[in-house]
């Protein structure tokens, strides 16, 4: 496909010539670190360390939603890319230019679902996650079930999307850290936001 | 080449920053010698009429809207106005991806201002409002835009784009 091979070349591109990088190991402890904390803290109602997974999740979607809105822009400053004519090329330039120049990771656009004008939805597959490294589960039974832990990349993509007028909905449906054979994110599309009106004068 | 005024609005149609440039060293002479009317410095009169910059503000939104959607009906869903002309001015506008709409007001005589305008985005308004952990996400009011080195950066770099050129 043309487009995509277009978008993998101006990911490399950008990657090699317009990002400040700095060592992955640093970027996963401190993540690791982020989530760990947010594990001692928010806890279930009336228990002292029993871990309200869900309210993790929750949180960790509600930080990167508020990373999302401000990565955007520096995204579109970087890469130069124009509008895209439709959600597969968002798919691919999400996968091959954004999570190239962030995270230089390319996760597999997969399970495409729905045509033009119609629901559409699609995953992103990753065979390597930088966040997820050197990862382990606290032993209480639930944490394999109820955390999702790298939760925080939805709201990234929630929060940057939304600035392009898109409206979409994103969830990790599968984690090698919880034990699948894959790490995958479904993403939504769920309506096009349309230009705001300026308030009537009058 | 002078440059008269710049402003930003925010998706949510709001003015978020406006900056009005006194007038430029390499201003022509002023006119009439000390007029009362050119402490504005090169604004031409249409301008300087407009009692207030709220007044203002919203007519200059009100146009390029306008001209956003006609280009738009005319021109295809993808196609940006990019300046128009007067006789006394020329407005210069670019939007990003993320509907940030750059209008700038300069003397007509002044050429293509996209780069320039593009620039002060991807260097000074990314690098210095949208990275400031100080600076809200939205900017309601304007809040967190004007800070030291946007307002610095911004100056510098027009100082640059409108120096005299001999």
């Amino acid at each position: 496909m043309a487009s995509s091979s277009k978008a993998a070349r101006l990911g490399e591109e950008v990657w090699k010539s317009r990002v400040d990088k700095i060592n992955a190991e640093v970027l996963t402890l401190t993540y690791g670190t982020i989530v760990a904390q947010l594990c001692r803290d928010l806890t279930l109602p009336a228990t002292a360390n029993k871990t309200d997974y869900a309210a993790v999740n929750a949180e960790l979607d509600r930080m990167g939603y508020n990373i999302g809105l401000r990565l955007i822009e520096d995204f579109l400053a970087k890469s130069n890319t124009g509008t895209c004519s439709s959600f597969r090329e968002t798919a691919e330039v999400i996968s091959k230019v954004g999570f190239k120049m962030f995270l230089n990771v390319v996760p597999q656009v997969t399970n495409w679902q729905g045509v033009e004008g119609k629901p559409q939805a699609f995953g992103l597959v990753f065979e390597e996650n930088p966040l997820a490294e050197f990862v382990e589960y606290p032993d209480d039974g639930r944490a394999q079930d109820e955390l999702w832990y790298s939760n925080i990349l939805c709201g990234v993509i929630r929060g940057a999307l939304e600035m392009v007028q898109m409206q979409i909905e994103a969830h990790f449906v599968t984690d090698v850290l919880r034990g699948n054979d894959t790490t995958e994110m479904r993403v939504t599309l769920v309506r096009y936001i349309e230009d705001e009106m300026p308030p009537d004068d009058e | 080449m002078s440059v008269f005024s710049f402003y930003i609005f925010d998706r949510h149609t709001e003015c978020i920053y406006s900056k009005r440039f006194a007038a430029s060293n390499n201003a022509p002479p002023p006119r009439g010698a000390a007029g009362g009317g050119i402490q504005n410095g090169d604004v031409p009169a249409s301008l300087r009429k407009a009692s207030k910059d709220l007044d203002e503000t919203k007519l200059i939104f009100g146009t390029i809207f306008s001209l956003r959607r006609m280009a738009r009906q005319l021109g295809g869903a993808d196609d940006q106005f990019l300046s128009y002309r007067t006789g006394e001015y020329k407005l210069h506008y670019f939007e990003t991806p993320t509907q940030l709409k750059l209008v700038m007001l300069t003397s007509p005589n002044v050429g293509n201002m996209r780069t320039v305008l593009h620039q002060i985005w991807a260097t000074l308004f990314v690098e210095y409002v949208v990275k400031s952990p100080l600076a809200p996400a939205e900017h309601t009011g304007g809040k967190g835009v004007a800070n030291e080195l946007f307002e610095g950066g911004l100056e510098r770099f027009m100082e640059a784009v409108f120096r005299p050129q001999q």
